[in-house]
């Protein structure tokens, strides 16, 4: 970026261009964003059915309407970039919702796809890997837990990878076909040393 | 007669092989057996190739294809030129066939649906019979779809020429059938745009059957307050027109009533109106059955005594009715009509209308009426979209949620409320109005319709304005995507109702929850403009819900033989060029029927449908073209399995000379060649596609043009 003459750096990203230019569009981004989320994303007419059925973006900054926005001009870096992407609960109503048959619950994930190929991705979500490879479980029993259940008349354990540990192998075969567990103990690596 | 003869020069082409050339059939010649002439000794084509400015030339090689052109056996002319249909490129034609002694024309260009009109008159001009022209499409099927690939674009289309020359080396003279027209029309409904094409054609001298399922006339517009965008009241320039259907003595008006059948063909429909059983006589009716004075005069003293209460469906269902009713005061003709559904007979209506009136027949049966009509005009009109299956909004869950049409009523002077707008919940005024738009339309979930139902923006505008004219102090949102103000003096009616202080919202509502208490609504939406998620709390909220075509409207098309496209709405003949005719010979379309519009386009569709059903009543008689089945009777086994299979029922058995053989009404045959196709014995010809022309195509195809 050029240095306009004389100003302070940050005054000088204040001032920064910030219009729409022609390559930032990625028309690939479109293409690939309908190609893994399996839904017409380049549809969108922007009602804003979505936001306003979204039950995070009353308490943050997610717009889900914005990212439907960003498929549909192929805003690839603003999308991937953009920490609001891992706000999205994928509770789907917007995509019971929306008037277009659009399902954009599935183009976040798409986007959060093409994101973790670029390691863009929260460490929370790579540490919910490591817990699904150790456990089997995102969130594992724990005895509080292990105590209410007993209270209600049900078994510590639930009959999952915590009550057959013997099924957590297959679990992490399919996670290192992916090399998911390798990509994520080094990205947690470099950043958590 | 008619086909005898033909199958008997049928007979003589195929022994004869090779007659010799034939000389021009003049067409003035009318009601003449078609001179049906064999393959002359050698058929002189004529290929005229179209450049179509660039739309064909731009993708296809024009030089190659002529050159190609030449090569094709029984060829004798090209040329190109380009724009053909010009009148300089009809010229070619006519000029072609004169000098090069030409005995059929090939033009390879456009669709067929474009320009075979053209071409024909052409051909006609330059002394040859128009069947004898076949058209090769290289525009739509070409080089349209094909325009990044020349080449092959180039090799299709000397497939599609080579194809049409070994047809039009087999075409025939044949001659249009004319039929006389019936001098009568009917309309099928009688809302606005029926009640303005029945108008007119009856005002053009034509006797018009206006039949109409309600017991009154008037349609959708008659429940309307207000109309947008100079906000005069809908029933002062309604009526007067309802009054006018009710007299002019052109029209004879069906109410109550339904078209039951439909035989017969443009020109000479044979339909068949079913009267439902109304149990009152019309004055008329009385004097008909002797009770001279007698009949029901309207004057109301049967509804009283009625022990029946049933909702009111003109009213939305907001206020009652009795079994014996008038929908509102205002109604044309002024006749009460018994509801033999919810009518418990005890006969209180039959002593309270009086011996002298004798009106009430509790007895009544539907009737059933012939009559004769040349052309029809469907105008079956829409209804509302079931709204609560959007089940977000929360319709007919949350009191406080209504429909355009409710408010419509709600606001109105003679409405249930004598127009005063109240909440449903709890009677108050409310302040807070939110309205919705597109509820229910574009929305391609498959639950709602995906087109726009075009009158809802403008509709709910006005809604708004006459909030602010009827409750001070009222606070109205418009939750919008877009505000299509398209007519004339639309947007600066929108400029108008936001100077009101309606506040446009632009964003489609996610949900509506109820405030279990105030039966106050919660709006959920997320203002687009503001990029912020909002949460507004109303008194109100009217849904601008989607229209549909109304419930009969299916039946009704298929007594006619109407198409309809996938949401249900009547097929136009052309969407630009031929709005108002159908595929469907002498039946046109008026009205929301046909897809949403708002009144004035309404009214103007019907006038130009009205026009388009007079031409063939006054013209006198039709040209049908001569693309009928016609029976080798020396070949025909008489099994009659062509018959049933028939779908315009137009074939049927006969005895003659002592053998049963088909016959085939040709003004009913439509030309599909299902006969044609499955005749065991081959015993049917299809003019214009007979099986030897269809054959030569495909071996010009297959072949690749040796013989």
């Amino acid at each position: 970026m050029v240095r306009t003459k004389g100003y302070p750096a940050a005054l000088d990203q204040k001032l920064q261009d910030t219009r729409l230019h022609n390559d930032d569009s990625n028309p690939e981004f479109t293409k690939n964003v309908k190609a893994i989320s399996r839904t017409t994303a380049h549809m969108c007419y922007q009602c804003g059915t979505c936001t306003g059925s979204c039950p995070s973006a009353p308490r943050s900054t997610y717009r889900i309407r914005k990212f439907m926005r960003r498929a549909v001009l192929g805003l690839e870096n603003e999308a991937l970039t953009d920490p609001d992407l891992w706000l999205c609960t994928t509770c789907y109503s917007c995509s019971d919702r929306c008037p277009r048959d659009i399902i954009p619950t599935d183009v976040i994930m798409a986007m959060r796809n093409l994101a973790f190929k670029r390691d863009i991705i929260p460490v929370n979500f790579l540490k919910t890997v490591q817990s699904i490879y150790k456990t089997g479980h995102g969130v594992p029993n724990n005895d509080v837990n292990r105590a209410a259940r007993e209270k209600i008349g049900l078994s510590r354990d639930p009959p999952t990878t915590h009550m057959y540990p013997e099924y957590i192998p297959g679990i992490q075969k399919i996670l290192d076909h992916y090399n998911l567990k390798a990509n994520s103990d080094r990205i947690v690596k470099e950043r958590e040393g | 007669m008619v086909e005898k003869k033909k199958t008997t020069t049928k007979k003589t082409e195929t022994k004869k092989k090779d007659t010799k050339k034939v000389a021009p059939v003049k067409q003035e010649i009318k009601k003449q057996a078609p001179v049906k002439t064999g393959p002359s000794e050698k058929p002189r084509i004529g290929v005229f190739i179209c450049h179509c400015g660039t739309n064909i030339a731009g993708s296809i090689d024009i030089k190659d294809l002529e050159a190609y052109a030449k090569t094709i056996p029984n060829v004798a002319h090209t040329d190109n030129y380009q724009y053909v249909c010009s009148t300089p490129g009809q010229k070619k034609i006519t000029d072609a066939i004169r000098d090069q002694k030409l005995t059929g024309t090939v033009v390879a260009a456009c669709s067929p649906r474009l320009h075979e009109p053209t071409f024909r008159t052409a051909t006609k001009e330059g002394g040859l019979n128009q069947f004898r022209f076949e058209m090769a499409n290289i525009r739509e099927q070409n080089a349209w779809v094909h325009m990044h690939d020349k080449e092959g674009a180039t090799d299709k289309a000397k497939d599609t020429i080579r194809i049409a020359v070994a047809k039009a080396s087999l075409l025939e003279d044949l001659t249009p059938k004319t039929v006389p027209v019936e001098k009568a029309a009917m309309v099928v409904g009688a809302g606005i745009a029926g009640m303005q094409a029945a108008l007119d054609l009856a005002a053009a001298g034509i006797k018009t059957y206006l039949i109409e399922s309600a017991p009154s006339i008037g349609g959708r517009m008659s429940q309307l307050d207000k109309t947008f965008p100079t906000l005069d009241c809908s029933q002062c320039i309604l009526t007067p027109k309802m009054v006018d259907v009710g007299r002019d003595s052109n029209i004879e008006l069906y109410t109550y009533s339904e078209v039951d059948a439909v035989e017969g063909y443009i020109g000479n429909f044979d339909v068949t109106i079913r009267k439902k059983a109304r149990g009152v006589l019309t004055m008329a009716e009385a004097e008909a059955r002797g009770i001279i004075g007698g009949g029901c005069n309207g004057c109301g003293d049967c509804d009283p005594v009625c022990p029946v209460v049933k909702p009111n469906v003109f009213e939305m269902g907001m206020k009652p009715r009795k079994a014996i009713y008038i929908n509102h005061p205002q109604v044309v003709p002024l006749l009460y009509t018994i509801d033999f559904d919810s009518c418990v007979k005890c006969g209180l209506c039959v002593t309270a209308c009086g011996p002298e009136r004798k009106a009430i027949d509790l007895e009544a049966k539907d009737e059933f009426i012939k009559v004769k009509v040349g052309t029809a005009i469907l105008a079956t009109g829409f209804e509302l979209f079931p709204i609560e299956k959007k089940t977000e909004w929360g319709y007919k869950k949350f009191e406080n949620v209504i429909t355009g049409l409710e408010f419509e009523r709600l606001i109105c002077a003679s409405g249930p409320t004598s127009g005063h707008l109240v909440r449903p919940s709890d009677g108050e005024t409310p302040k807070r109005i939110a309205f919705l738009l597109c509820a229910g339309s574009r929305d391609n979930t498959g639950v709602g319709k995906p087109y726009c139902s075009r009158f809802c923006c403008m509709y709910s505008l006005k809604h708004a304005h006459q909030i602010y004219e009827k409750i001070p102090g009222a606070q109205t949102y418009i939750f919008y995507m877009d505000i299509r103000s398209f007519g004339k003096a639309y947007e600066e009616f929108y400029y108008r109702i936001q100077d009101e202080g309606t506040k446009f919202v632009r964003g489609r509502v996610a949900n509506i929850l109820e405030d279990p208490k105030s039966k106050n609504l919660h709006v959920y939406a997320d203002d687009t403009l503001l990029d912020r998620p909002m949460d507004l709390e109303v008194d109100l909220v009217v849904l601008a819900s989607a229209v549909q075509p109304s419930e009969d409207t299916n039946r009704t098309r298929k007594l006619f033989g109407v198409s309809c496209s996938m949401d249900g709405w009547l097929l136009e003949a052309h969407p630009k060029l031929n709005p108002c005719g159908t595929t469907t010979a002498g039946v046109f379309l008026a009205g929301v029927c046909q897809g949403p519009k708002d009144i004035p386009d309404t009214v103007a569709s019907a006038e130009g449908a009205a026009s388009a059903a007079s031409i063939p009543i006054h013209k006198g008689e039709v040209e049908l073209e001569p693309y009928f089945a016609t029976c080798i009777e020396e070949k025909c086994a008489g099994c009659g399995m062509c018959v049933n299979l028939c779908p315009y029922s137009a074939l049927a058995l006969v005895d003659k000379d002592g053998r049963t053989v088909m016959e085939v009404t040709e003004a009913k045959c439509k030309g599909c060649g299902t006969c044609g196709g499955f005749c065991p014995g081959g015993a049917i010809w299809m003019n214009h596609f007979a099986t030897p022309q269809i054959v030569a195509q495909i071996d010009a195809f297959l072949l690749g043009g040796e013989q």
